[in-house]
């Protein structure tokens, strides 16, 4: 497998979800991504949470 | 991150301010800067990883003195002297500037204090202007090149051979891990399920609604009132044709000769019974209607009594009464003439004495009120009697129509008998017969009357029922729509986790693929790389039919962190191109690496030279005359864009100057200082200069 492929693969899992799951997942990695540097983010549960209820209504 | 430039001032070796360096990019990404040892190669090295991460190398000594000595030898006693580094870099198309400063102080025993040191950033603007960002600069290194990774872009060449020691304390599989945006997955996973958590418990406190039982219920319900409404329906219905067929009875019955005058009395009777009970109710409603209108007045005697006192009180003070009227008064102002003759003419003694009482008189009006409250108080218990007059006569009329109804019963009891009992057969059958529809429909108005309060109550019910479902149904909705999330949230759980899996799994595989490529190209040994899951590189031979796994020697060692180092910059190049959700935002990795060759051979040290330009996007070497040697220089001149000579002034009188030849010209790398403190000079060399 060539490594194109092979990298492209590993984010199936995500490319290949419902919008709605594939929504929450960007969302809340870009939310991580964000607060990547703060040892413990305040109010990410919080801020995780509203993300699902946006997208699940 | 692509280094743009760098500053020191009184940092180290380096006296004041140095000039800029600027390091090489685009095709030609080499940097090159000689130096003899104890220059400063190892300390420009220690500029980067210091003021972007305040942390050191290993080989770099005493770091706790990094200001200037001449500096703080020229310096006062007791007066803090500044020391920092510049560096210019850039990332994702934005231009940073970041400065550490710190400041040492000489007390009068020459002892040097150091304080905590101070990082500042400026980001440009596409305005071209700069800015201090909002977050703290940490933060912001901390993005776009993480401390934990940083020794895989600024090293000391002699000892990445200790790399993959298992001695070594950092975790390299976990810095690569993150370099690939592992702990954003981890994070993310982690906190996904405590968000899965939250919603449980949401859904656990809107509770059961189970919603069946009351629908059940409710259908029960109306299928019974639907019941009770048709039977209500065939009464009305029934009772309607029996009062019909009692209308014929008693037309027959008229009609038959002889039973007709018993008949009519009858009939009379009926109607005289009807009036009556029509009477009753209407005394009855008279009844009720006095009661309700004038039934206080029973209670009134205790507050009429009290009413009297309170005023025969009041008029015992003369608070109601000052005996002058307020009008009579006026009359003798008016008429300027008192009761006794005297003259009221305004202005005058008299006058005024009169007209003083005219504030202590009362108007007829509040006197005039008293008494109307007084009598109408006084009427009260004439009322009283006239009320329980009535309340009799409404009794014994009532009485009476009671007395009537049963006197009338009796009667027609007597004359049903008599019907009953009539010498005709037929008159005999017709009373039978309208008797026992009469019985009938007393039944069925019971049986309505029955019927029409199971209805009512059954209303009430059906109502609070329905009311009870809607409220069922959006807990019902809320426990769908938590289900959804719940769902939805272990669904995101599975995939990243998936995602964390496999990447990894293929990342390791294709990292090592990578080093073996980089591997082979340096080393003419047939070993092959192999990259274990913690990340701990080891050397295998396969020539053997079973593989064999080898000691590696130093320079093998070095080889093997290069070709990782190497191989970690490509991948994660790679993975960052393809990827924007999880690993860092950058697809631009430099090299500063210090004594790149250490002790490798020629063979090696012409293949490592010929393969570094190309491991990283920027490649900055710190070197020694001996160290940049025929082949070395041969591999790499064609890539080298910016080079600078470490000028070592030193204050040993006898000291032995040394120079570097480059393109035919001699360079000083070591010269006698013009004082007594020995420092570091950085001098650019000009290349394309010297060739015209």
């Amino acid at each position: 497998m060539n490594v194109k492929s092979a990298l492209n693969k590993i984010q199936e899992p995500i490319t290949t979800a419902d919008p709605q799951i594939q929504l929450i997942i960007k969302r809340v990695l870009q939310l991580e991504k964000d607060r990547l540097d703060l040892k413990a983010p305040r109010n990410i549960n919080e801020d995780i949470l509203k993300i699902i209820k946006e997208v699940i209504q | 991150m692509k280094l743009i430039a760098l500053q020191l001032y009184n940092f180290r070796q380096f006296y004041g301010k140095t000039p800029i360096i600027k390091f090489a990019g685009g095709k030609q990404n080499t940097t090159v800067i000689y130096g003899n040892n104890g220059s400063g190669k190892t300390t420009l090295l220690n500029a980067f990883t210091w003021v972007l991460y305040e942390k050191f190398t290993a080989a770099f000594a005493a770091p706790e003195l990094l200001i200037n000595k001449r500096a703080i030898a020229e310096a006062d006693c007791d007066r803090a002297v500044e020391f920092w580094v510049e560096i210019q870099f850039e990332h994702d198309y934005k231009r940073y500037q970041l400065k550490r400063k710190g400041y040492a102080t000489k007390n009068k025993e020459n002892y040097l204090q150091s304080n905590q040191t101070k990082l500042f950033i400026l980001i440009a603007a596409d305005d071209g202007r700069w800015y201090p960002p909002v977050e703290p600069a940490e933060d912001i290194i901390e993005r776009i090149l993480p401390v934990s990774l940083h020794q895989y872009f600024f090293f000391d060449g002699e000892r990445i051979d200790h790399f993959f020691r298992a001695d070594r304390n950092n975790n390299i599989a976990e810095d690569t891990k993150e370099l690939l945006g592992v702990k954003v997955l981890d994070r993310a996973i982690d906190h996904l399920k405590k968000a899965k958590k939250s919603l449980q418990e949401e859904l656990e406190a809107i509770g059961d609604s189970t919603t069946k039982k009351l629908l059940q219920q409710q259908i029960q319900l109306e299928s019974e009132r639907d019941r009770l409404n048709v039977r209500q329906q065939e009464i009305i219905q029934t009772i309607k044709g029996l009062e019909s067929k009692k209308k014929v009875i008693t037309h027959h019955l008229l009609e038959l000769s002889g039973a007709e005058k018993l008949q009519k009395l009858k009939e009379k009777l009926v109607a005289q019974e009807q009036l009556t009970r029509q009477s009753l109710i209407q005394a009855k409603l008279n009844l009720k209607q006095l009661v309700s209108n004038q039934g206080y007045r029973a209670f009134l005697l205790a507050t009429k009594n009290k009413f009297f006192q309170l005023l025969k009180q009041l008029r015992t003070e003369r608070q109601l009464s000052s005996g002058i009227k307020r009008e009579f008064l006026e009359k003798l102002l008016e008429n300027e003439t008192c009761i006794c003759g005297e003259k009221l003419e305004p202005d005058t003694q008299a006058y005024h004495q009169v007209h003083s009482w005219l504030n202590k008189s009362e108007t007829t009006d509040l006197e005039e009120s008293v008494i109307r409250l007084e009598t109408q108080v006084n009427q009260f218990e004439l009322q009283l009697t006239e009320f329980w007059q009535q309340i009799d006569r409404l009794q014994n009329q009532i009485n009476h129509q009671y007395t009537e109804i049963a006197k009338i019963e009796n009667e027609l009891d007597k004359v049903n008998k008599q019907l009953r009992n009539y010498p005709d057969r037929d008159i005999q059958k017709y009373q039978e017969n309208l008797e026992f529809i009469e019985e009938k429909i007393k039944e069925l108005t019971l049986e309505q009357g029955v019927n029409q309060q199971q209805l009512s109550s059954d209303h009430k019910i059906i109502e609070e029922l329905n009311q009870q479902i809607e409220r069922h149904k959006l807990k019902e909705n809320k426990q769908a729509l938590a289900k959804k999330r719940i769902v939805a949230t272990q669904e995101a759980i599975q995939r990243l986790s998936e995602v964390r899996l496999r990447l990894e799994k293929q990342f390791r595989v294709s990292l090592e693929q990578k080093i073996q490529e980089i591997f082979k190209f340096i080393s003419f040994t047939p070993y092959i790389p192999k990259l274990n899951l913690d990340y701990q590189l080891t050397l295998e031979d396969n020539t053997l039919d079973q593989p064999t796994m080898i000691a590696a020697s130093t320079g093998e060692n070095q080889i093997l962190s290069l070709s990782f180092i190497g191989a970690i910059i490509d991948r994660v190049r790679e993975w960052s191109q393809r990827n924007t959700l999880m690993g860092i935002d950058s697809s631009t990795f430099p090299i500063v690496m210090d004594s790149p060759f250490g002790s490798l051979d020629e063979v090696y040290r012409r293949q490592v030279a010929k393969s570094l330009p190309q491991l990283a996007n920027q490649l900055v070497i710190l070197v020694t005359k001996t160290q940049w040697r025929g082949e070395v220089e041969a591999e790499i001149t064609d890539y080298i864009s910016k080079e600078y000579v470490l000028i070592y002034n030193s204050s040993k009188p006898n000291c032995e100057e040394d120079w570097l030849k480059l393109n035919r010209i001699n360079y000083p790398l070591v010269k006698l200082s013009s004082n007594q403190f020995e420092y570091t000079e950085i001098v650019e060399i000009e290349r394309k200069a010297q060739n015209h």
